[in-house]
C-alpha cells in the first residue's frame, strides 16, 4: 500500500504531532544542559564526556517512554516498545533527543568544567 | 504522578549546586596544598562528589521527565474519539473543561442547512401520535 493511500485510510493530527515533537525537544534541551553541568562538575574529558551524555540521554529517553508513552499506549493494547500511538517514527524518539541536546550540553560542559577546576 | 515533579527536581537541583560547590573546594583545596607539600596533588575528585552529583542528574531526569508535559495521540481516529470522550466528561460535570474542546467538525454537523425538516416533522407526527393513544 502507497504511503499516501495509507494516509487517506488513517489520517494523521498535524498539530498532535508538532505538540508531541516540541515536548520532546523542550525535554531534551533541559536536560541536556543539566548533564553538561554534572560533566563539568565531574571534571570529564574528551570521549568519557560523551559518553556520559549519550548514557543519560538514553536513560532520560527511557524514563520519557516509560512514564509518558507506556500508560497510553499499553492500555491500547499495543506492544512495549510501540510508539505509533505519539510518534511518526520510532527513531524520532529513540536517537533524535541526542542531536537535539549536544549543542547545550557542550556549552555548559566547558562552562562549568572552567569553573570549578580552574 | 505530576506533582512529584517539582520536588524532585528541587532536590536535584540542591544536591547539585551542592556537588558543585564541594567540587570547586577539592580542587581549590588540593592545589593549595600540592604548592605546600612535596606529594603531587590527587586530581580525583573523592567518592561521594561522584555519587551525589551522579544521583542529582537522576532525580533532575526523573523530575523533569515528569513534568514534561502531556502527549497527544496522532491518529486521527483516536485523537478524535479521546476529545469527544472528554468533552462529555465535562459536559458531565466530573472532568475538568480546560482542553475538553470536542469534535472540531460539530459547527459543520449541526449546520441547519443539512436538517431534514420533512423528516423531523414525520418524526413528530409518529411522536405525537404515540402520546395520544
Amino acid at each position: 500500500m502507497s504511503s499516501e493511500q495509507e494516509l487517506q485510510i488513517n489520517p494523521v493530527v498535524q498539530d498532535s504531532v508538532v505538540h508531541n515533537s516540541k515536548v520532546l525537544t523542550n525535554l531534551h534541551s533541559l536536560t541536556a544542559s543539566l548533564f553538561g553541568v554534572s560533566a563539568g562538575i565531574l571534571g570529564l574529558e574528551s570521549y568519557y564526556g560523551f559518553l556520559f551524555y549519550i548514557v543519560f540521554s538514553l536513560i532520560t529517553t527511557i524514563l520519557f517512554y516509560t512514564f509518558q508513552l507506556a500508560p497510553g499506549s499499553l492500555a491500547e493494547g499495543r506492544s512495549v516498545v510501540d510508539t505509533s500511538r505519539y510518534y511518526k517514527g520510532a527513531l524520532d524518539l529513540w536517537t533524535g533527543g541526542i542531536t537535539n541536546g549536544l549543542p547545550g550540553f557542550i556549552l555548559t560542559w566547558t562552562l562549568f568544567y572552567g569553573l570549578v577546576r580552574a | 504522578m505530576a506533582w512529584l515533579s517539582r520536588p524532585l527536581t528541587l532536590v536535584g537541583l540542591v544536591l547539585l549546586a551542592h556537588g558543585c560547590y564541594s567540587a570547586h573546594e577539592h580542587t581549590v583545596l588540593s592545589s593549595t596544598s600540592a604548592q605546600h607539600s612535596t606529594s603531587p596533588s590527587t586530581a580525583a575528585l573523592p567518592l561521594d562528589i561522584y555519587i551525589e552529583t551522579a544521583v542529582a542528574t537522576f532525580l533532575l531526569c526523573v523530575g523533569l521527565v515528569l513534568g514534561s508535559g502531556t502527549l497527544k495521540p496522532i491518529e486521527w481516529h483516536t485523537w478524535a474519539g479521546k476529545i469527544e470522550r472528554e468533552a462529555d466528561r465535562s459536559l458531565s460535570g466530573s472532568g475538568d473543561a480546560d482542553d475538553a474542546t470536542g469534535n472540531p467538525f460539530s459547527a459543520l454537523e449541526a449546520r441547519s442547512g443539512f436538517i431534514n425538516i420533512h423528516k423531523l416533522h414525520g418524526d413528530f407526527v409518529k411522536y405525537s401520535q404515540q402520546l395520544g393513544k
